[in-house]
C-alpha cells in the first residue's frame, strides 16, 4: 500500500506533460488504490498461510521440529492410516450441523422475543450481549467448572433436587460431554445471531404485517408467509457466519475435555493440534490442516449454492 | 395482556440464563480456594474472599495480559477499519472490473479462520521473523476480521442513496466534505458494528496467540487466564476474578452501543 | 479526496505498526553479544519462579556483564512451546525440559561436556547419567529426579482393619474392597492424559512389563502390559477406584486424596506440598513400596527432568551457558531447589542433604531400584504423547489389547 502511494506520487511529477497517459494510468489504478490495502492484507496474512500450510503437508518435520525435506505424500497416506480420522471427521459434521441447527432455531425464537415490546427488555438485550462480549474461552471454562464432578454446580443442583443420587462425571464421558460442549457451543452463537435475526425483523415494515392482519391471516401464516422469507437474508449471513465459527471452534473444546477420552470428542480442529503438538508429527498435521480446509470449502461452496448467494451480492 | 405477562416471564427467564454462568462466576471468584475443592460444592461462598480480587494481581501478571489484549484489539481494529472502509465504500458506489472477483475473494476469505490455518500461519510467522511479536497477532486478528467488516460496510454504504451525497456535494460541500459530513454519520452504526465485530474477536482470539506467542510478556488475557489451572494447582478463583476483570468492561462497551449494533447488522443482513 | 484517504489509512497503519513496536520488547536481541542468554524454566508450581529469579539475581551480581532472561513456561504448554521454538529457530540458550534425545538426533543440543566443568560432570549420579545420553554420549543435563511410591490413608486402613499396605496385587484389590464405603473409594487411579504414562508404567513395570524388551525394541502390547492394564479395568470396574480414571488427572486423585477420601494412590516426593499439605496439613498417611503382581520385588518409577543447552550463533553462547550452569549445579543452588520443590537429586552432593528428611528419604532410599521411562530413544515423545491421550479408553470402554497394539504401532512408526 505505502508502494502504491509513492508510485502514484511519482507518476504525478515526472509524467506531468503528459496529462492523459497519466489520467489513464490513473483511471486503471484507482481501484486498486481503494482496494489495496485490503488486498495486501488478505494475500499476505490470510493466503500465504494456506500456501505455507499445504507445503508443511508434503513435509518431512522430525519430533524435535526440524525440518528434513519433502516426502511427497507420506502425511496424507500417515493421516488416512489414523483409525480416529473417519470418526472424528463425522462427529465434525455432526458437531457443525447440530449447533448451526440449534442455534438457528433458538436466534428465531430469541430474536422475535426480544423484537416484543415488554417491560425491561432492554436490560434482557443486554443480558443475552453478555456471551458475545465474554471471551469463548472463558465461558467455555465456567462451563467446565459447573460441570465439575465434585465441585460442581450442576451435580449439586440436580444432587439437590433428587435426580441424580451421585455426583455425574459429565466431561468424562464422550456422549454427554459433546452434548454439553455443543451447548456451550450453542450458548455463546446465540448472542450474535439472535441480533442478526432481530436486525433483519426490524428492517421489516410494519405495514406489512398491517396487511397480513386485514387479510385475516393467521399469525403462523403471517410468522412463514411473511417474516421467515423476508428474513433471508438475515439468516442467509447469520448461518455462513456460524458454519465457519463453529467448524473452527477450538476453546470450547479445548478447554473443556482436550478432546478426550482418546479422541472421543475430537472435532478435525483439535484432532489436527494434537497430532502436532502431542504426537509431534507436524507434516501430518498439515495434512490434516488441508484435508480439514477441503471441507469447509466444500459445506460453504455448498451451502453457497443452496442460498444462491449471486442473487444476494448486488 | 397474558402476552405481556408470559412475554415478560420469558424474557427474564432468558435474561437468567444467559447470566447464570457469569454469576456463578463471580461467586467462584469470592471463595476461598480451600472451599473450590469441597465436594460436593457449595452454593455460596461460606466466606466472601473480596481479596481475591486483590491478590490476584500479584498471582500473574494481570495487568500485562490486560495491556497485550488491549493492544493487539485496538490495533487489529485500527488496521481493519482503514483497510476495510475503502474497499467497501469503492465497491458500494462503483462498478468496475474486477469488482464481483474481489467481493468473491472477501466472501473466500471469510471462510477462513485462523483456527483452521493456524500450522501455516505459524509457519509464515518464522519465515517473516515476527513470532512472540504482537505485530504478527495484530496482522492476524486484522486479516481475518476484515471480510466481515468489508462486508457490513459494504452492505451500508450501498444501503445510503448516492443522491443524498451528490446533494451535499452541490450544496458546495466538496467531496471529502460530503464524505465525512454526510455519508460517514449515517453510516456509523455500521461502522460501530465493524469496529465492536473486530475488537471482540481478537480480545477472544485464542489459538493463535497460544501458538505465536512464547513470551510472558506478549501474552494476552486469553493465554493467560487458563495457565492459573495447571498440573500442580487449581487457583479457580483467580482464573474466574481475571476473566471478570476482563469481561465487565467489554460488556459495559457492549451495553453503550447495543443500539447501533442492531441498526448496523441490520444493513448487512439487508445490503 | 483520495490522497486524503490514502493519508488517513497511512497514519492507522503506522499508529498500529508504533504500538507494537513498543511491544516487540527487548528479549528479541538476546545472544547477540554471547553475554545474554535466554533461560526458559518449567513451571513446577507456585516457589518456581521466585527460586529463579532469586537465582538469577545472584548470578548476575556475581558475573557482571551477564545476563539471563527468563522464561516461565507452564508444563502443559511445554510441549507445544518447544516445538514451536525449534521450527522458529528461537531456541533458549537453556531449556529445563523432560527429554533431550530427538533434539541431540537433530543436532540442536551441546554434549554435556561442552557445557559443564570437569568437577560438574563427576557429581552426577551414575544411575541419571545413563538416562541422559544419546548413542553413547552424555546429552542431556539431569536437572531432577523423582520417585514413586504408594500413598496411603492410615485412618481408612485402621476403620477398615487392615494393618499393613498391599504388597501385592490381589491385596490391594482386597484393601480397596475394604476401604470402599459411600463416597469415599479404595484405589485413586489417575489415567487422564496428564500423565497416565506414569501411572501405567508403576503398575506394569512390577509386573515384568515395561515399555521395550531386552534388545530394546519397542514392546508395548507385551502379554505383561495387556495383563497390567486387564488387572486396572478390573479394579475400575468393580467400582473400586474413583468414576472415570481415564479423564482423571492426579491432581484430583490427591486432592481427594488429601480430603480423606480416597485410600490409596500412587504419589512423589513433591506430593506432599504440592497436593496434601495446602489442602490438609494434618492428614495420616503412610509411604510403602510400590505393589507388585506377586509381592517378591517393587521397582519404582524413576522420573527425571533435564536442562538441555541448545547451540546458536555458531556457539558464541557457550561460555555464558557455562557459567550459568555450573553455577546452578553448585551444591547450595541444587539443594535448594530441591527442597523448595520436594525433589530428589541427581547430584552426589546433593543428596545427603534431602536424607535428613525422614519422608524424602524413603524416596532417596527407593531410587535405586527405579526403573526410567525409555526417554533415551528419540521416538518416546511421540510414544509418550499417544499414551497420554489413549491408554486411558483401555480401562474404560476400550479393551486394553487393541488400545496397547495401536500405541505399539504408532511407536514402531516413531522409529
Amino acid at each position: 500500500m505505502q508502494d502504491l502511494k509513492t508510485r502514484r506520487r511519482g507518476a504525478a511529477t515526472s509524467q506531468a506533460p503528459r496529462p492523459s497517459l497519466l489520467r489513464r494510468t490513473g483511471r486503471a489504478l484507482t481501484p486498486l488504490a481503494w482496494l489495496g490495502p485490503s488486498l495486501v492484507l488478505i494475500c499476505v496474512v490470510v493466503l500465504w498461510p494456506v500456501i505455507e500450510m499445504v507445503r508443511t503437508s508434503l513435509q518431512h518435520i522430525t519430533s524435535s521440529g526440524v525440518t528434513v525435506g519433502y516426502n511427497g505424500t507420506t502425511n496424507y497416506t500417515d493421516l488416512f492410516d489414523e483409525d480416529d480420522l473417519i470418526p472424528v471427521v463425522l462427529r465434525t459434521l455432526l458437531w457443525v450441523g447440530g449447533i448451526v441447527v440449534i442455534t438457528m432455531t433458538l436466534s428465531l425464537a430469541l430474536g422475535q422475543l426480544l423484537n416484543a415490546r415488554f417491560p425491561g427488555r432492554r436490560v434482557v438485550r443486554w443480558a443475552v450481549i453478555v456471551p458475545w462480549a465474554a471471551s469463548v474461552l472463558m465461558t467455555a471454562l465456567i462451563w467446565k467448572w459447573m460441570l465439575d464432578n465434585y465441585s460442581g454446580l450442576v451435580n449439586r443442583v440436580l444432587l439437590d433436587l433428587h435426580i441424580i443420587d451421585k455426583p455425574v462425571n459429565w466431561l468424562a464421558h464422550p456422549g454427554q460431554a459433546m452434548l454439553w460442549m455443543m451447548w456451550v457451543a450453542v450458548f455463546v452463537s446465540l448472542p450474535f445471531t439472535s441480533f442478526v435475526i432481530l436486525a433483519g425483523l426490524q428492517t421489516i415494515p410494519e405495514d406489512v404485517y398491517e396487511a397480513a392482519r386485514v387479510d385475516g391471516a393467521s399469525a403462523f401464516r403471517t410468522y412463514f408467509g411473511i417474516t421467515l422469507p423476508l428474513l433471508r437474508p438475515a439468516i442467509l449471513i447469520a448461518s455462513i457466519i456460524n458454519v465457519i465459527n463453529v467448524f473452527n471452534s477450538f476453546p470450547i473444546i479445548w478447554a473443556m475435555t482436550a478432546g478426550g477420552p482418546g479422541s472421543d470428542t475430537d472435532t478435525t480442529t483439535t484432532f489436527m493440534y494434537k497430532l502436532a503438538f502431542y504426537d509431534q508429527h507436524v507434516g501430518e498435521s498439515g495434512a490434516m490442516a488441508v484435508v480439514n480446509f477441503a471441507l469447509i470449502l466444500v459445506m460453504v461452496l455448498f451451502y453457497l449454492r443452496a442460498a444462491r448467494w449471486r442473487e444476494e451480492v448486488r | 395482556m397474558t402476552r405481556r405477562v408470559v412475554l415478560t416471564g420469558l424474557g427474564w427467564l432468558v435474561a437468567f440464563v444467559f447470566l447464570l454462568p457469569y454469576l456463578q462466576m463471580f461467586i467462584t471468584a469470592l471463595k476461598p480456594e480451600k472451599e473450590l475443592t469441597k465436594s460436593p460444592g457449595t452454593y455460596l461462598p461460606s466466606h466472601w474472599t473480596w481479596s481475591n480480587f486483590i491478590d490476584v494481581w500479584s498471582a500473574a501478571p494481570v495487568w500485562t495480559y490486560l495491556r497485550v489484549s488491549l493492544t493487539v484489539a485496538a490495533a487489529a481494529t485500527i488496521v481493519t477499519l482503514a483497510c476495510a472502509m475503502p474497499a467497501a465504500y469503492y465497491t458500494a458506489r462503483n462498478r468496475f472490473r474486477g469488482r464481483g472477483a474481489f467481493l468473491l475473494l472477501v466472501l473466500v476469505t471469510q471462510m477462513f479462520a485462523p483456527t483452521a490455518l493456524v500450522i501455516g500461519i505459524y509457519r509464515e510467522m518464522v519465515a517473516l521473523n515476527l513470532t512472540d511479536t504482537l505485530l504478527a497477532l495484530i496482522l492476524v486478528n486484522a486479516a481475518f476480521n476484515l471480510p466481515f467488516c468489508i462486508w457490513i460496510l459494504h452492505g451500508y454504504f450501498s444501503s445510503i442513496p448516492k443522491e443524498l451525497e451528490e446533494a451535499a456535494f452541490l450544496d458546495g460541500a466538496g467531496r471529502v466534505g460530503a464524505l465525512t459530513r454526510v455519508t460517514l454519520p449515517i453510516s456509523m452504526p455500521g461502522v460501530v458494528t465493524a469496529i465492536v465485530y473486530t475488537f471482540i474477536a481478537a480480545w477472544n482470539e485464542y489459538i493463535v496467540a497460544l501458538t505465536v506467542t512464547a513470551s510472558p510478556d506478549r501474552r494476552p488475557l486469553t493465554v493467560g487466564v487458563p495457565s492459573f489451572v495447571t498440573q500442580y494447582q487449581a487457583h479457580w478463583q483467580f482464573l474466574f476474578a481475571t476473566s471478570l476483570i476482563a469481561i465487565v468492561p467489554v460488556v459495559i462497551l457492549f451495553i453503550f452501543i447495543e443500539r447501533y449494533l442492531i441498526g448496523g447488522l441490520t444493513a448487512g443482513s439487508v445490503k | 479526496m483520495k490522497r486524503h484517504l490514502l493519508g488517513v489509512v497511512a497514519a492507522g497503519l503506522t499508529v498500529a505498526l508504533g504500538v507494537s513496536g513498543c511491544g516487540k520488547g527487548s528479549s528479541s536481541d538476546s545472544g547477540s553479544d554471547g553475554k545474554t542468554i535466554k533461560f526458559v524454566a518449567a513451571i513446577y508450581d507456585d516457589n518456581t519462579k521466585p527460586y529463579w529469579d532469586a537465582l538469577i539475581k545472584d548470578f548476575e551480581a556475581k558475573n557482571s556483564g551477564y545476563k539471563v532472561n527468563l522464561e516461565m513456561v507452564d508444563w502443559s504448554q511445554m510441549d507445544a512451546k518447544v516445538k514451536t521454538y525449534v521450527q522458529t529457530k528461537q531456541v533458549p540458550d537453556v531449556l529445563n525440559y523432560n527429554a533431550f534425545s530427538d533434539f541431540a538426533r537433530d543436532g540442536l543440543i551441546y554434549k554435556a561436556s561442552e557445557v559443564l566443568s570437569p568437577t560438574t560432570l563427576s557429581d552426577f549420579t551414575p544411575t541419571f547419567v545413563e538416562q541422559a545420553k544419546y548413542n553413547g554420549e552424555q546429552y542431556g543435563l539431569p536437572f531432577i529426579s523423582s520417585a514413586r511410591l504408594l500413598f496411603y490413608n492410615k485412618d481408612l486402613f485402621e476403620k477398615a482393619g487392615i494393618k499393613s499396605p498391599p504388597a501385592t496385587w490381589d491385596e490391594v484389590k482386597a484393601d480397596a474392597k475394604k476401604i470402599k464405603k459411600g463416597s469415599t473409594i479404595g484405589y485413586g487411579l489417575p489415567l487422564g492424559p496428564e500423565e497416565a504414562q506414569a501411572e501405567f508404567y508403576s503398575w506394569a513395570m512390577n509386573n515384568g512389563g515395561g515399555w521395550v524388551d531386552a534388545s530394546g525394541k519397542w514392546a508395548i502390547n507385551q502379554q505383561a502390559n495387556i495383563d497390567t492394564l486387564t488387572f486396572l479395568k478390573d479394579l475400575n470396574k468393580s467400582g473400586l477406584t474413583q468414576p472415570n480414571p481415564e479423564s482423571t488427572d492426579r491432581k484430583t486423585v490427591f486432592n481427594q486424596f488429601a480430603q480423606g477420601k480416597v485410600g490409596m494412590a500412587i504419589g512423589g516426593p513433591f506430593t506432599k506440598a504440592g497436593f496434601i499439605d495446602p489442602v490438609n496439613k494434618s492428614l495420616n498417611f503412610g509411604v510403602a513400596p510400590l505393589p507388585s503382581k506377586s509381592g517378591s520385588e517393587h521397582n519404582t518409577l524413576g522420573v527425571m527432568d533435564v536442562l538441555a543447552a541448545f547451540k546458536k550463533d555458531d556457539s558464541k553462547n557457550k561460555d555464558a551457558v557455562k557459567k550459568f550452569l555450573d553455577f546452578f549445579y553448585q551444591k547450595e543452588n541444587t539443594s535448594k531447589f530441591l527442597t523448595t520443590e520436594g525433589f530428589l537429586p541427581v547430584t552426589k552432593s546433593a543428596g545427603d542433604a534431602l536424607s535428613a528428611d525422614p519422608y524424602m528419604k524413603q524416596f532417596v532410599d527407593a531410587l535405586p531400584t527405579s526403573k526410567f521411562a525409555p526417554t533415551t530413544n528419540p521416538a518416546w515423545s511421540a510414544v509418550a504423547g499417544a499414551v497420554k491421550q489413549d491408554l486411558g479408553s483401555s480401562v474404560a470402554n476400550k479393551d486394553p489389547k487393541s488400545v496397547l497394539d495401536k500405541i505399539q504401532e504408532t511407536a514402531e512408526k516413531a522409529g
